[in-house]
């Protein structure tokens, strides 16, 4: 397996990523890719099966809204249960860099 | 490729899915297109951005069979969902395949087992009931009508257990494939290494 660390990293994190957007404020799914197709080097064809599955597990709910240019676009709200997702992985995420830090700051 | 091969493409993999879904799958990729032609990026551009469609398709498609198994554990299910696992090996969990045939072949030999204990103690059973049918049958103890009806219910349960333990195996190795195949196809061509496109 040669896929490097970054890559593996960035597989787990995706979706803890996505509920920390949805969780500023609801989103539709162009806006989402771009950001994290920007911020992370994501695939933008990868947030749809992200999107879909996370819609399935009660993460997200969508609605239509009317927008100024085109067709109504489809909008990703965070849920209950996404809301307190995105937190139990914030604090495992918090616990995992703090332990990585320290161990690097130890060796360095 | 431009958008209406890509949604093409898309739609051709998605075939054998709830209608609903494909409409709505479509749909998200063209309302993607429509965005990023209205934020000012060309056909093929956008098209490079998205990826392979006949690899989303699998990962889609993957997704619904789990979706499926999930949420109802059929024999029915437990098939769509070992298809959807194979239609993503081919794309890169080919490695496991070794492991997935070994653990298959335990799974195949205790469900025979327990299909033999089964068969075992119905015959059992059928002499107790029967015991004409044995030319010679067995003598003392061992030949009571009791002694055999017991014996035959010991090994029926003995049965049903090695196939509950076999379905909760199963079980447990669908759903670990199901959750390294997740991780494992969720992100993975990135905008800044697209996809070869080989099939224009």
């Amino acid at each position: 397996m040669s896929e490097s660390l970054q890559v593996q990293l960035k597989k787990g994190v995706l979706e803890m990523c996505v509920l920390a957007l949805l969780s500023k404020g609801d989103n539709y799914a162009y806006d989402i890719a771009a950001r994290m197709a920007e911020a992370v080097g994501m695939g933008e064809g990868t947030i749809y099966p992200l999107m879909r599955r996370m819609q399935n597990d009660d993460l997200v709910t969508t609605y239509l809204q009317e927008s100024a240019s085109g067709p109504p676009r489809k909008y990703y709200k965070l849920t209950k249960a996404g809301a307190a997702a995105l937190k139990s992985q914030r604090a495992e995420w918090d616990a995992f860099e703090i332990a990585v830090a320290k161990i690097l700051g130890d060796a360095s | 490729m431009n958008r209406a091969m890509f949604l093409a493409e898309l739609r051709m993999g998605l075939s054998g899915l709830p209608a609903q879904e494909i409409e709505e799958t479509v749909a998200d990729y063209d309302a993607h297109f429509s965005e990023g032609m209205a934020a000012g990026r060309g056909e093929a551009a956008i098209a490079t951005a998205l990826g392979d469609p006949a690899r989303l398709a699998k990962e889609l498609r993957a997704e619904a069979g789990f979706r499926r198994w999930e949420s109802e554990r059929s024999a029915g299910s437990l098939i769509g969902a070992v298809i959807a696992l194979l239609g993503l090996a081919t794309l890169d969990l080919i490695f496991l395949v070794p492991f997935v045939c070994v653990v298959a072949a335990i799974l195949i030999a205790m469900f025979a087992s327990a299909v033999a204990l089964a068969f075992a103690g119905g015959a059992v059973w059928l002499v107790a009931l029967f015991p004409g049918m044995m030319a010679v049958g067995p003598t003392g103890i061992l030949g009571s009508a009791a002694a055999l009806w017991l014996g035959g219910i010991g090994l029926i349960a003995a049965a049903i257990g090695l196939g509950a333990l076999t379905w909760l195996l199963l079980d447990i190795v669908v759903r670990g494939l199901v959750n390294y195949a997740r991780l494992h196809f969720r992100l993975l061509d990135s905008a800044n290494n697209p996809q070869p496109q080989d099939k224009e």
